[in-house]
């Protein structure tokens, strides 16, 4: 209870947020303005910027997530309980974003917003995973009962992570492979990476912020009626 | 017929503003609870 009651991570979730504003805003610009437009992809490709830097920072979520989970079973610490919370709900939005992004993006190079490939089914279902146990936090009112569900549910949902990453590899995917450094010239490089430490300080700001805003709700439910 | 894909600002517009409206909103959504739970 203690260490749930002195769970705070002072200003730094805000300066994170400004500073991840100001990435993506310098990122965007260099991503839209800057960079040319890729040779057969066109403009379009400029979606690239905000889709991939979304993607990479959503998988850092889930495994945020995983090792929460994993560590609240270990030692019991509810404060982990409330990095949990946190990590699945900032996880669930960027995945919504990812899903939103790639679809926007497939319409006018595949000619269809959805296509059940391999990489883009199994990124549905993590995102349907997610929601799922976002869900039964909402609904077990027992801290405990809800701690201990939602984190093994974590765990098994979090195996579908690597099912996702590897999609492009072990099958014959519609969906192109990993952008790396190696992949991608310097041009495009530039508002790539800028974008991705825009997108992992926003992360960080909201599970942050969002475990603040669980630790409170627990905080109270654990200390039951005694302390009114 | 040069294999390019034409155009396509729109598409790169929805992208950007639907990210910005996402995320925007639920940093407002966040403050809120914050608020809401802190008093």
């Amino acid at each position: 209870m203690n260490e749930l009651a002195n769970f705070r991570t002072g200003r730094l979730p805000y300066y994170l947020l400004i500073t991840g504003v100001l990435f993506l805003l310098a990122g965007s610009y260099a991503g839209l303005f800057v960079a040319p437009p890729e040779q057969y992809m066109g403009q379009v490709q400029r979606i690239m910027y905000v889709h991939v830097p979304t993607a990479w920072n959503w998988m850092l979520g889930v495994i945020f997530a995983l090792v929460s989970a994993i560590v609240f079973l270990i030692n019991g610490n509810y404060k982990w309980d409330a990095r949990l919370e946190g990590a699945l709900e900032v996880s669930t939005l960027f995945a919504f974003l990812l899903c939103c992004q790639g679809s926007i993006w497939a319409k006018p190079t595949w000619g269809v917003w959805w296509d059940w490939d391999p990489r883009l089914t199994s990124v549905a279902v993590l995102l349907f995973a997610f929601l799922g146990i976002v869900a039964l936090r909402n609904f077990v009112d027992d801290p405990a009962r809800r701690a201990v569900w939602s984190a093994v549910a974590t765990i098994i949902a979090s195996v579908d992570l690597p099912i996702v990453y590897y999609s492009v590899k072990w099958w014959n995917s519609l969906h192109q492979q990993q952008s790396s450094p190696a992949t991608v010239s310097n041009q495009y490089y530039f508002p790539l990476r800028v974008n991705a430490f825009g997108m992992l300080f926003l992360l960080s700001a909201f599970i942050m912020l969002r475990s603040r805003v669980a630790s409170m709700r627990l905080r109270d439910e654990l200390a039951g009626p005694e302390t009114i | 017929m040069s294999g390019t894909i034409v155009g396509g600002w729109s598409y790169v517009i929805a992208a950007y503003t639907l990210t910005a409206v996402v995320l925007f909103s639920y940093g407002v959504s966040l403050f809120a609870r914050l608020r809401k739970g802190s008093r």
